[in-house]
């Protein structure tokens, strides 16, 4: 499996980058291929399949600029929506021609996943992020391996089943996948053929409105069926509520506890009181007061961010916001799209922030 | 000298008017989309497609002699158009960050770089800092005469200035130029504040950039056609000629028309929104003119609602125009506009006058008297 990280391509004296900019050769080399990139990692879709009910699973094809991920790690996958690249992070399996199998569930309100399930067509090229996170197996994965997922949480999990598949499965490991029906569960068939395959290898379905036989969310799940785990090396990802209720119950259960969340932005029920903002560039991660312009806030931690006008029209504070919910001091208006720019000067932090800064 | 009639505001009305200007900007940010996006893409393929033909056309000159002359009058036009629509409608609007809100990382103001000797870092802070928050305030806004020019009857005379109807030719030709090393304030060394040595450290990114833009125009591309290198020379000096006089006579119709005000560094101290506005409003000078001027001026033929909204895309200008307008008209504030041949006519004026000793006019309050108080 040609899944570990690669480096970079090396830069050889003859590479354009030396002689023209990066806008420009973009430009002319995409006309002839949109693919064609000095250094952006795209993707064009060439497959598409119905995976549930309400997901679909692409298959996107990266140029060379993609440098690999490994089995149980994410990337962040972007459109254009009227005018607007938007980017969310999908967790892909790597196929045997090198091509990334995404799984997209639709998200009501959703206009990433909306626009992937509904309108992305064969040929359409997307921008591709590098890979990140840290929820992968050594090749020596200790005794027991426990995967917990809910909902498209069940990515990752299937990415690292396929590579304990291709492995020859060399631990016992568990797989308890949570959802909601029957309907909407992914790769339900692909995890019965393998566990078919490998007594090692077991499948739990949790159906939590089953209407024949609903069972336990994972706060209240049985984990003592799957016997003594405390030598496991477990694993979970899906929303972040599950993620919450799952660390509570394994903590100091297993050997190895990883964990992986995600939950659509919140605005919060009030203005006041403080936020943990990380300055992912400084390494450094501050409490900051809502309501206070982040410009303000950060000068009274004693930083002095680059700043103007300070009233939002000369654009010299803005800043990469990776993710978290900002306020506009003088609009009032919130923004929540993660992976876009924010003024320094006129916004107020409204819930904990991720700044490249 | 000027019959311009400004209804003095008072506070309230001032609130209200900065009220309904930030509503206006509210209501375009909102409606921002696919066309937006559309629009600014187009104009990046007319400079690459414009740039590139304009070359070409001066190559074909170069080596088929019987068509020498249009080919070359035809590529130095087009090489001209493509210069001048890049460095205005294209990177002056998008280094203001008026293409943020896309996400596409080549649009991006905070790290585009332009094709011109001047790099997009000093631009972003003398221009879209200090000149767009201090428009035309005396002694903040760098751009008021640029440091060598007469502009204002409020700048101190000094006998420098006779030569200023020759200064500001020369520095038309140059625009490009003068405003690389505007970020350094020459004056400073002039006046022996910083060292030769320190001027040097500063002017090194400028220097690198300088460098790179003469090697592309004026080496590699001549070096290309071999033998008959002189006409493609001479084409890419002649383009880069056109592009400094065109955007020079912009940039000097956008605040120094005869009913342009500037203002003292007082009326900033506290400064609210609708007096910032008000004075954005007084500062500035549109140039009348339909499409094809609003895309060669890159939309600086609105400069009035691009100092009100330096970071709203520029294609929404014409229609914010209207409603700026009729805006104005109920506060009872005068809508500087006119043709090209009209504000530019005036600016000449300007400084042909000002060239010798004149006195400052009488100054009229932005607002009553109590505004500032």
């Amino acid at each position: 499996m040609s899944a570990l990280p690669r480096p970079p391509a090396r830069r050889a004296a003859l590479s354009p980058r030396h002689w023209v900019s990066e806008a420009l050769f973009d430009f002319w080399a995409s006309r002839v291929n949109p693919l064609w990139t000095q250094r952006r990692a795209r993707a064009r879709l060439v497959g598409r399949e119905g995976a549930s009910t309400d997901a679909v699973t692409l298959v996107l094809r990266p140029n060379r600029h993609f440098r690999g991920v490994a089995p149980g790690q994410h990337l962040m996958l972007g459109v254009e929506v009227d005018g607007r690249r938007l980017s969310r992070s999908y967790s892909p399996t790597v196929l045997e021609d090198g091509c990334l199998a995404i799984t997209v569930k639709a998200v009501a309100g959703g206009r990433v996943s909306q626009h992937l399930v509904q309108h992305a067509r064969v040929g359409d090229v997307v921008e591709l992020g590098q890979a990140f996170g840290e929820m992968t197996l050594s090749a020596t994965p200790g005794t027991r391996v426990l995967l917990l997922a809910a909902g498209s949480g069940v990515t990752p999990m299937r990415a690292l089943v396929r590579q304990l598949d291709a492995a020859g499965m060399p631990v016992q490991v568990d797989l308890v996948y949570w959802a909601q029906q029957r309907g909407a569960l992914c790769f339900a068939e692909e995890f019965a053929a393998i566990a078919a395959r490998y007594p090692g290898f077991r499948v739990h379905l949790a159906l939590t409105r089953d209407p024949a036989a609903p069972t336990a969310r994972v706060g209240e799940y049985d984990f003592s069926v799957l016997g003594d785990l405390s030598a496991a090396h477990a694993m979970v990802c899906g929303p972040g509520g599950f993620v919450d209720a799952a660390r509570a119950r394994l903590h100091g259960q297993v050997a190895v506890l990883q964990t992986e969340a995600f939950t659509p932005p919140v605005l919060p029920d009030s203005e006041t009181g403080t936020v943990q903002v990380e300055l992912r560039r400084s390494g450094r991660t501050l409490e900051l007061p809502r309501g206070t312009s982040l410009l303000q806030a950060l000068e009274a931690e004693g930083l002095r961010p680059a700043s103007g006008c300070r009233m939002g029209i000369c654009n010299t504070c803005v800043c990469g916001k990776a993710s978290g919910v900002t306020r506009h001091t003088l609009t009032g208006e919130y923004a929540a799209e993660p992976a876009t720019q924010v003024k320094l000067c006129v916004n107020s932090a409204s819930t904990d922030l991720i700044l490249e800064l | 000298m000027s019959a311009v009639q400004n209804r003095v505001l008072s506070t309230a009305e001032l609130e209200a008017f900065g009220n309904e200007l930030d509503a206006l900007r509210a209501r375009h940010l909102e409606t921002l989309g696919a066309s937006d996006a559309r629009y600014i893409r187009r104009v990046v393929a007319g400079v690459r497609w414009t740039g590139v033909a304009g070359r070409a056309l001066l190559f074909l000159g170069a080596f088929v002699h019987s068509v020498l002359i249009p080919a070359w009058i035809a590529g130095v036009v087009l090489l001209a158009l493509s210069k001048i629509l890049e460095n205005m409608e294209l990177a002056h609007n998008v280094i203001h960050g008026q293409y943020d809100w896309m996400g596409d990382p080549q649009l991006q103001g905070s790290t585009y770089e332009w094709d011109i000797v001047g790099t997009a870092d000093n631009w972003r802070k003398t221009h879209n800092f200090r000149h767009h928050t201090y428009t035309n305030v005396r002694g903040l806004d760098d751009d008021i005469g640029y440091g060598l020019l007469r502009i204002f009857p409020e700048q101190r005379w000094r006998p420098f200035y006779l030569t200023q109807p020759v200064v500001a030719v020369v520095f038309a030709l140059l625009f490009e130029w003068g405003i690389a090393i505007q970020d350094l304030r020459l004056g400073r060394w002039f006046a022996g504040k910083i060292t030769f040595r320190q001027l040097l450290a500063q002017a090194r990114p400028v220097g690198r950039k300088m460098g790179k833009q003469m090697f592309k125009d004026y080496l590699l591309f001549p070096a290309l056609a071999g033998p008959f290198f002189l006409p493609v020379l001479l084409g890419n000096v002649v383009a880069n000629l056109i592009r400094n006089v065109w955007t020079y006579v912009v940039i000097f119709c956008g605040h120094f028309t005869a009913d342009a005000e500037t203002f003292p560094k007082e009326c900033v101290r506290d400064e609210s929104r609708g007096h910032w506005y008000l004075r954005q409003l007084r500062g500035s000078s549109n140039i009348a003119g339909g499409k094809v001027m609003n895309l060669m001026t890159g939309n600086l033929s609105h400069q009035i609602e691009h100092h009100f909204f330096p970071d709203v895309p520029a294609n929404r200008y014409a229609a914010i125009a209207v409603e700026v307008r009729e805006i104005c008209t109920r506060y009872g504030q005068h809508y500087n506009t006119g043709s090209m041949p009209r504000q530019f006519g005036q600016v000449m004026w300007r400084i042909l006058r000002h060239a010798f000793p004149s006195r400052p006019r009488r100054v009229r309050p932005l607002v009553a008297a109590t505004q500032n108080a």
